[in-house]
């Protein structure tokens, strides 16, 4: 199974997982993604992620000036951003879990 | 624009493109942060932009299938229509313009061409002083614009006309939108008009060219045309014409001669200057009355048109002898003569 299959449900779970701790431009939150492991994650399906939970009120932005370069766009968790990571989060640990468990069942090696 | 700037340039445009179809706040919106990104992925390496990132096509696909943006298949209203079109058509110039570079020596046809603008305005210059004075003095398009006819003023107008222009291409950047929309129309106008009038510029020295050329050329250097009649006396105002009755135009009418008609019917009529006839000693006729020294071919002149028509087809070009009896019978005879080209074809 292709991972990009995969991701296409979960980049929303993601994205906003890695916003929870700090707020982020596009660059470096595809960066975090990156360092995360998500190696396959392509740039333009993070800033059509992170247009559309804007689009759905979950993020905010704002905009600061960088002394190196073009001002940049800020993303930030709200408050039903974090409503909806917390939501998100348990409904996958619950997949993830139901999931390994098959696995585990049929003697599916990791 | 350095290359990386303007390889980001142009992704930034492909990408723009394929989201053409989407309502512009949406597009904007999509890609705003998009030359910052491609900015921060071209620091990471050499790579080029497609390689790292896929198409711009397939990079928009996937921007507009992560943003919930909706295919291009939505419904779309003309205007959007018509902008992707002009979209795509403008990513497919600059495409061209990228690929034409290199064959030109440089990065892009555009920086070529951007090159040439100078002189492009001194060119406008020009013609905006041509078209001037076509307009003032109703002159056809020529090398010098010459105002009432003075090369001193053509200068002038030039110069002034010139630094103008320049001035005016300098600044039309920073002008406003109508002022630059007003410049750019003239300009459309003035070029117009450079089209038409150098392809009539054309036209006409052509024209000169083959008009310096005699009309017989087996016979050059031919100013004047003297007619003898059989006993050796010049004939005034001959008209010559050919088979099929068109007047034959020889020499350059030097002289103007008082008294005379010069032309019938815009026939030539020989000689131009009787004084410079070649054979003066011969026996020259009584010019005043010719008429009892011919009685032969009489009847042709005195029968009219109707009659002379009748014997000429035997020899239309014979009819020497019959006019040297006086000019005024000759007036008809072009009238009469042109009818003999009907028999012969026959």
């Amino acid at each position: 199974m292709d991972t990009t299959q995969l991701l296409k449900g979960v980049l929303d779970l993601a994205v906003l997982a890695v916003l929870r701790e700090e707020d982020g431009y596009g660059y470096d939150i595809m960066r975090r993604l990156r360092e995360a492991g998500l190696d396959e994650v392509g740039d333009a399906s993070v800033y059509g992620t992170l247009r559309r939970l804007f689009a759905a009120g979950l993020l905010t932005t704002y905009v600061v000036p960088s002394e190196s370069g073009p001002h940049r766009k800020y993303y930030s968790l709200n408050a039903a951003g974090r409503d909806q990571l917390t939501r998100s989060g348990k409904i996958w640990r619950s997949f993830a879990t139901t999931m390994d468990t098959l696995l585990d069942d049929r003697g599916v090696t990791a | 624009m350095t290359v990386m700037e303007q390889e980001i340039a142009d992704y930034v445009t492909r990408v723009r493109a394929a989201l053409a179809d989407l309502r512009p706040a949406v597009r904007d919106e999509l890609t705003e942060d998009l030359a910052e990104h491609l900015a921060e992925v071209a620091a990471e390496g050499d790579e080029p932009l497609a390689d790292r990132l896929g198409t711009p096509e397939a990079y928009a696909a996937e921007l507009r299938a992560a943003a919930g943006a909706g295919g291009p298949a939505a419904a779309r209203n003309l205007d959007q229509r018509a902008a992707a079109v002009a979209a795509s058509l403008r990513a497919r110039l600059r495409v061209a313009d990228r690929n034409l570079g290199p064959i030109l020596g440089y990065a892009s046809a555009s920086e070529y061409l951007r090159l040439l603008r100078p002189a492009w305005w001194v060119l406008r210059g020009y013609l905006a002083a041509m078209l001037i004075t076509m307009v003032t003095t109703g002159a056809s398009f020529g090398l010098l614009p010459r105002l009432g006819g003075s090369t001193l003023a053509a200068l002038l107008l030039l110069a002034v006309c010139v630094v103008a222009s320049v001035w005016l291409g300098r600044r039309t950047p920073t002008l406003g939108r109508w002022p630059r929309i007003a410049v750019r129309a003239g300009t459309a106008v003035l070029a117009v008009f450079a089209f038409a009038g150098f392809v009539n510029a054309d036209d006409r020295l052509g024209w000169n060219e083959s008009g310096y050329q005699p009309t017989s050329e087996q016979v050059p250097f031919v100013r004047d045309v003297f007619v003898y009649d059989s006993e050796g006396r010049l004939v005034e105002n001959a008209r010559l014409f050919d088979q099929d009755g068109n007047p034959i135009r020889l020499g350059y009418r030097e002289c103007v001669r008082e008294g005379l008609p010069e032309s019938n019917q815009g026939v030539p009529a020989y000689p131009y200057c009787p004084e410079h006839a070649p054979f003066r000693s011969g026996p020259v006729g009584p010019r005043p009355s010719p008429v009892p020294p011919t009685p032969a071919p009489a009847p042709t002149p005195t029968d009219g048109p109707s009659g002379g028509s009748a014997p000429t087809p035997s020899g239309g070009t014979t009819a020497g002898p019959a006019p040297s009896s006086a000019p005024p019978p000759l007036a008809p005879l072009p009238t009469a003569l042109a009818p003999t080209p009907v028999p012969t074809s026959s």
